[in-house]
């Protein structure tokens, strides 16, 4: 087996990641995700090397996918259930060009390998070597973005909690605004709609990067996912339980009209 | 060659006596790994996870808030949280764009428990920082 394979062809944790292995699992389920392929670890470690054939390797699968791009970690013990790794890893949005991946997947390498990841290894009892596998996708320029709890992490119950804000998902998971909140029955009723205080969004640079822009005033507190594309989360909601079991945590957007799944992974001890 | 440039590994005294061949044995264990200027590349107290080798740029070195000393080119720090698996001693910051040549616990410590000449180069690191410590007291 290669090392770098289309994300529908990821589907060995020990090789490519937990989070590359439930990309791969929603694409050979046909769920919506933006084009990708998974890295396995010892292909990222021979990239953050310098090693020559393992970055033509990954060059060639990644010139098929549309720029820019993101770069995720996917370690090998990322996301587990008793210790998260998800605020010491990595991620690089907004890759611009192929030939940047290499220098991004180095940067995810040495995320996991930084003072604070293995700060973070010795308190949870796991000082051991991390083996980072890395998700190469194609990086949307979302309408909105967000997060969706499929039980209520707050009160447990049997509920959709949706977050939401402008542009790029990640002005939610870094707490930049007060998102869009709302909460919707599993029958698909909605129970709740409270609008956030948006006054920013993150937008994809051309050369890379992002940047955050200040959002229009009239929008900043208009709600930025309506009820039709409520419905379409909560069938999502349904699809990711179906697949993967119950109490996912799923970051998805809305792009050019279409619903995207990001991310799915199970909801860890203590909820968001 | 993936790795460090073997004439930068060999211009650090912790490896001065390796020959050619343990030289770029060690080179290929580098990784590099670039800071932006203004960057905490360790901070005091932190658990520490790498060796580092300047490769271009400067830093500062602070304990307890206050500077000690510069580090340019050639220069490494971060050996001793990787010997005792301890703190950072020294709080190190990017004054410009660093470029440096990292050597992770994981690769370190296998090195320098098979390698004897490793080993007693940094015995006598680690005594000659004593001794240092010990005459400013």
């Amino acid at each position: 087996m290669t090392g770098v394979v289309p994300l529908v062809e990821a589907r060995d944790e020990s090789i490519f990641g937990s989070k590359a292995v439930g990309l791969g699992e929603a694409a050979r389920e046909g769920l919506p995700l933006p084009p990708g392929i998974a890295l396995a670890g010892d292909v990222v470690e021979a990239v953050a090397s310098g090693e020559e054939d393992a970055i033509e390797e990954v060059a060639r699968l990644v010139r098929d996918l549309p720029v820019p791009l993101a770069v995720r970690s996917s370690a090998v013990d990322e996301d587990g259930a008793d210790a998260s790794f998800a605020g010491q890893h990595l991620t690089l949005l907004n890759v611009a060009s192929t030939d940047a991946v290499k220098d991004a997947v180095r940067e995810v390498w040495w995320s996991a390998n930084s003072d604070s990841a293995i700060t973070y290894r010795q308190r949870v009892g796991l000082f051991r070597r991390p083996s980072v596998g890395v998700v190469v996708q194609s990086l949307l320029d979302p309408d909105c973005a967000g997060v969706m709890f499929t039980r209520n992490p707050i009160t447990g119950d049997n509920e959709l909690m949706i977050e939401a804000s402008w542009g790029l998902g990640e002005a939610v998971v870094a707490g930049m605004v007060i998102p869009d909140n709302f909460r919707v029955a599993r029958s698909g009723e909605v129970l709740a709609r409270t609008p956030g205080l948006k006054r920013i969004r993150i937008r994809a640079l051309p050369e890379g990067g992002t940047r955050e822009e200040d959002v229009p005033a009239e929008l900043a507190e208009k709600l930025c996912v309506d009820d039709a594309q409520l419905a379409e989360l909560s069938a999502l909601a349904d699809r990711c339980e179906q697949v993967y079991g119950q109490g996912r945590d799923i970051e998805f957007a809305f792009a050019g009209g279409s619903l995207y799944l990001l991310q799915c992974r199970a909801v860890t001890v203590g909820g968001a | 060659m993936p790795g460090a440039p073997v004439e930068a590994i060999h211009g650090v005294p912790l490896f001065a006596d390796l020959d050619q061949t343990e030289l770029e044995q060690v080179a290929r264990l580098f990784k590099r790994r670039t800071f932006a200027a203004g960057e905490t590349v360790a901070k005091e107290g932190s658990g520490g996870a790498a060796f580092f080798l300047i490769e271009s740029g400067t830093a500062t070195v602070s304990v307890g808030g206050q500077e000690r000393a510069g580090l340019g080119p050639g220069e490494y720090f971060g050996e001793i949280a990787l010997i005792d698996e301890g703190a950072r001693s020294a709080t190190i910051t990017a004054n410009e764009d660093l470029v440096c040549q990292g050597l992770t616990y994981w690769d370190f410590r296998p090195l320098v428990m098979e390698n004897a000449a490793i080993c007693w180069k940094l015995l006598q690191f680690m005594v000659a920082r004593l001794r240092s410590a010990e005459s400013r007291s």
